[in-house]
């Protein structure tokens, strides 16, 4: 072989890891720009898809295909992010996978401390997971009031200290230090302030109150009484006040809510709705009427719109629209597809 | 009513198991069994029979002999754990369990767990493939399986001792003793088995790299049995048969981390039956009482459990009349009045009667006929008016063909209809049609069955979100279920040496009607075989059984299936002829150490031991 030949492959490959090293400055790993579908599969197995953001690439098991044999674990609830890890909380299992967001990677495990963990947030280097603990018709005595925050510390994933709420609870969001929880199964908006490590006075809103969002300072609640009208309920943080905006009966049942672009986007059946963020009331015709039968998992990001239709013994289906309602994709996913989470 | 049972007449009908021993059974001269429709009206179509012999060489739980010994397939959760069958292509509540001619099917959730049941408490077990609705009623759709306890009238007093002891403390202990004479019978046995089930999971291991193993599988059994008959004279006989079980059991975990929980079923079964017979009218009253019941703690270190109890309470009269002296005709009324309360469901009363009828007709003594009609009143549900029709002709002493059709029904149970919130108190029975054709070829000293079937089935139960996100139970799909089974027995001696062989093989299509998908959880193809060898005092065995890949979702994605599996166990036995009979055993389980699953993410162990001694005196 001759020199100026060999000079010319020593040439191109440098070129070629140069070229690829380019890359890795833009993408962190197969799973950056793109978004997460989480599918609660059964008391002990669920599964976690993924999407590009363009539509383009799908894996339908991202955590087995990362991972091999590692169990998950089961009813998987929700996914929340810090620095360049994500956390997969596992209900069914008491467990809390942590791994890298962008390769999926398993780094560690928060495997004591949580009992039925539901939702969780991160502020300053911790996480704040609420956790169901039993439940009545497993406990009559402690099921309604033995639900927590635990708090964990996550340069060591440990559990580090738990806050009794005497409640239920279940949904979670953080604004300016204070945690807003949410549960279908008792009146109230319960608040913890993280600094003070203190409960706050609770705001009654009534039942069923499940989606919650945060937009200008005002929190916006979703309740969703079975087989009755739901409703949306602003509660202004600075003063706790509240307004509410009834939703038609007609529109059948409620079921969840995402704000993007001071636009409140909600389903009922299986149509979505939405109104403007300082509506005083609610539309009765529907933005669209979506392709899902059992509309389970709802998100509105960057003008698009992700319905999960879930199925249980089946796989679920992702239906994902533009905002006028035209579908964009339709993608397979594993069953009881409950969320969408954008890594990005 | 007598039975006369000559060993080889009952195999060449019924195409019996042949078993490398004979045992007691066997020889008797007399045997008052306890189901006598089971013999009476099954001649058109396939009875696999199992015997002392059979239940031996299996673990003790029913799952495992009926696993390697027949085309029923098993879904397990985890090795001693929940186990539910489907018999050709159906679901685990449309196979009904049948003690002593009593559905014990579980009023609550309409199935059996085969891994509460220890074969040992029973004589004899039979596995009867296809419909059985006019007889055996709810359920009896893929197939019915038998447990019986047949009673001898003879001098004898008897003892039988089988202990085991199996790796992960594995203990049985098995006694039974039989005191009879000619006007008195009685059986009285009792079982334990337990396990601390703390096996290791082949190649695998936690994220921190620990050895994974069965982590809170733990399961404690215990079954007592007492069965008397009195012999008032020759033509009435009384019969009570009597049993009492508790399963003590853990779940076992998919992950470290998931809540300990625990389940703890019982039940307690009382059957009084007399047997009266005037000549051409013959009768048989039975009247049974059967009470179950469980308890659900979704966290062991919490006393806080779920429940449900039901007693049911059941009475029938079966006139038998001889039309003809090939004609014979049963009318039979049943009612039973079942009574469940749960924290569940609250509390229901749910009374069934039914009315039947059935001729059997044998013309000559190499064609047989059944017919059976079956109507049921009740204000639950509305009843399909149920029957059947059967045919059996022997052409040679080579080759008997049997023809039978039948329309069968599953009710719904309490849950479906109760459970609060989403029961529906508006369901139908799900409802099949079944024809199937059975090929019996017999030479010299090899038995063939071959069956093929079709079950259309209707408004099968499923439980579906509705409108508002309730969960409920609908009368949705259809289901075609179709294929054949092959069962093959052979036997021959050489001198002092015995060889036998059985085989079988399903090979199962159950489609949905409208996505023709194959059904979850039925796999396409299942096979068992076994090979026995026998000399003087030397018994030794292999069985093997493959079981094919199974899809675990409605779709049939090929990335969600539980892969099929291959596994064998061979065993020893010498008898020391110390007492009547004293045998000491040795079993190797999944001798080739595979590494399986029954379903997904609960591996089976890998290779096991057990040893065991049986005495009899």
């Amino acid at each position: 072989m001759k020199f100026s030949k060999l000079l010319l492959i020593a040439l191109s490959i440098s070129l070629f890891v140069s070229c690829s090293s380019d890359d890795d400055d833009t993408s962190k790993g197969a799973y950056d720009n793109g978004f997460f579908i989480l599918n609660e599969g059964s008391q002990s197995l669920g599964t976690i898809s993924f999407s590009s953001n363009d539509l383009n690439s799908f894996t339908k098991n991202v955590y087995e295909k990362e991972n091999g044999t590692d169990a998950v674990g089961g009813y998987l609830q929700n996914i929340f992010f810090s620095g360049d890890r994500a956390y997969i909380i596992a209900g069914g299992s008491n467990v809390i996978n942590v791994v890298n967001r962008y390769t999926f990677k398993l780094i560690a495990k928060i495997d004591s401390g949580l009992v039925a963990p539901r939702y969780g947030v991160v502020k300053d280097g911790k996480a704040y997971v609420i956790n169901a603990g039993e439940y009545s018709y497993q406990n009559p005595a402690t099921g309604d009031t033995d639900d927590y925050i635990a708090v964990i510390n996550l340069s060591n994933n440990t559990v580090e200290s738990k806050v009794a709420l005497n409640s239920t609870a279940n949904r979670v969001i953080e604004e300016n230090g204070k945690l807003y929880i949410t549960d279908a199964y008792n009146d109230k908006l319960l608040i913890y302030n993280i600094a003070s490590k203190a409960l706050e006075t609770p705001v009654t809103i009534g039942f069923d109150g499940d989606s919650i969002e945060e937009e200008d300072g005002v929190l916006f609640i979703l309740r969703r009484p079975y087989g009755g009208a739901g409703e949306i309920v602003k509660v202004k943080i600075s003063d706790k006040s509240i307004s509410r905006i009834a939703l038609p009966a007609s529109i059948g049942q409620a079921g969840f809510m995402d704000i993007e672009d001071d636009k409140v986007y909600y389903t009922a059946s299986n149509s979505v709705y939405s109104f403007s963020t300082n509506a005083t009331t609610a539309p009765t015709t529907a933005l669209f009427a979506s392709d899902a039968s059992y509309v389970y998992g709802f998100a509105v990001k960057d003008n698009h719109i992700y319905i999960a239709d879930a199925k249980f013994t089946a796989d679920s289906k992702a239906f994902i629209y533009n905002l006028s309602g035209v579908l964009q994709k339709e993608l397979t996913t594993g069953a009881g597809s409950n969320g969408f989470y954008f890594n990005d | 009513m007598v039975f006369r049972i000559r060993l080889a007449l009952s195999l060449l009908l019924l195409c019996q198991f042949i078993s490398a021993q004979n045992d007691s059974i066997n020889n008797l001269k007399e045997v008052y069994v306890s189901d006598k429709n089971l013999k009476k009206y099954s001649s058109t179509q396939s009875v696999l029979k199992l015997n002392d012999s059979v239940i031996t060489k299996n673990e003790a739980l029913l799952t495992d002999l009926l696993n390697f010994n027949s085309t029923l397939y098993f879904k397990e959760y985890g090795r001693g754990m929940l186990s539910t069958v489907s018999f050709r292509g159906t679901t685990s509540s449309q196979t009904a369990v049948i003690w002593n001619g009593i559905n014990i099917n579980s009023q609550m959730n309409g199935s059996t767990d085969f891994n509460t049941i220890s074969g040992s408490d029973y004589n004899s077990i039979s596995v009867k493939a296809g419909g059985g609705s006019v007889i055996y009623g709810s359920g009896a759709i893929g197939g019915t399986v038998h447990l019986n306890n047949d009673m001898l009238f003879f001098n004898r007093f008897e003892n039988n001792l089988k202990l085991d002891y199996g790796s992960f403390n594995t203990i049985g202990i098995n006694y039974k003793t039989f005191i009879s004479n000619k006007k008195w019978s009685a059986q009285i046995g009792f079982s334990k088995n337990s396990s601390t089930n703390d096996y290791k999971y082949l190649n695998r291991y936690t994220w921190r790299g620990e050895q994974r193993w069965n982590q809170n599988g733990q399961y404690d059994i215990i079954t007592l049995n007492a069965n008397v008959g009195y012999k008032i004279n020759d033509n009435h006989i009384l019969k009570l048969y009597s049993q009492t079980s508790n399963t003590d059991r853990n779940t076992s975990l998919i992950t470290e981390t998931d809540t300990k929980s625990k389940y703890v079923n019982g039940f307690n079964r009382n059957l009084l039956e007399y047997d009266g017979n005037f000549g051409k009218l013959k009768t048989n009253f039975k009247t049974a009482y059967i009470f179950e019941n469980y308890q659900y703690f979704s966290n062991i270190s919490s006393k806080n459990y779920t429940y449900g109890k039901t007693e049911n309470l059941i009475t029938k009269l079966d006139l038998d009349y001889a039309l003809f002296k090939s004609t014979q005709i049963n009318g039979i009324v049943d009612y039973s009045r079942t009574n469940g309360y749960g924290s569940g469901f609250g509390s229901h009363i749910r009374e069934i009667s039914s009315a039947s009828l059935l001729v059997k007709q044998d013309i000559g003594s190499n064609w047989k006929n059944e017919f059976g009609i079956r109507k049921e009143f009740t204000d639950n549900y509305k009843s399909p008016l149920l029957f059947n029709f059967g045919s059996s002709y022997k052409f040679s002493d080579l080759y008997n063909l049997k023809v039978n059709i039948s329309r069968n029904f599953r009710i719904p149970t309490y849950n479906d209809l109760y459970w609060e919130t989403g029961g529906n108190p508006d369901l139908k029975p799900e409802s099949s049609y079944q024809a199937e054709i059975g090929n019996v070829f017999t030479f010299r000293n090899i038995t063939w069955t071959q069956n093929f079937y079709y079950i259309k089935i209707n408004d099968m139960l499923q439980w579906v979100p509705g409108p508002s996100g309730l969960w409920s139970p609908q009368n949705q799909d259809k289901v075609n279920s179709y294929g054949t089974e092959t069962i093959v027995n052979w036997k021959k001696s050489y001198g002092k040496n015995t060889f036998a062989l059985n085989a079988t093989y399903a090979y199962t299509i159950s489609e949905d009607d409208q996505t023709k998908k194959q059904i979850f959880f039925v796999p396409f193809h299942k096979a068992t075989g076994a090979v026995s060898y026998s000399r003087n005092k030397i018994n030794a065995y292999y069985q093997v059984l493959y079981n094919g890949f199974v899809y675990t979702t409605a779709d049939n994605n090929s990335d969600d299936v539980v892969k099929d599996f291959t596994i064998s166990d061979i065993g020893i036995d010498y008898d020391f002829k110390f007492l009547d009979s004293s045998k000491l055993g040795f079993q190797v389980l999944n001798v080739f150490n595979k590494n399986y699953e029954s379903l997904e993410n609960r591996p089976m162990p890998g290779r096991n031991f057990n040893m065991y001694i049986t005495l009899k005196f």
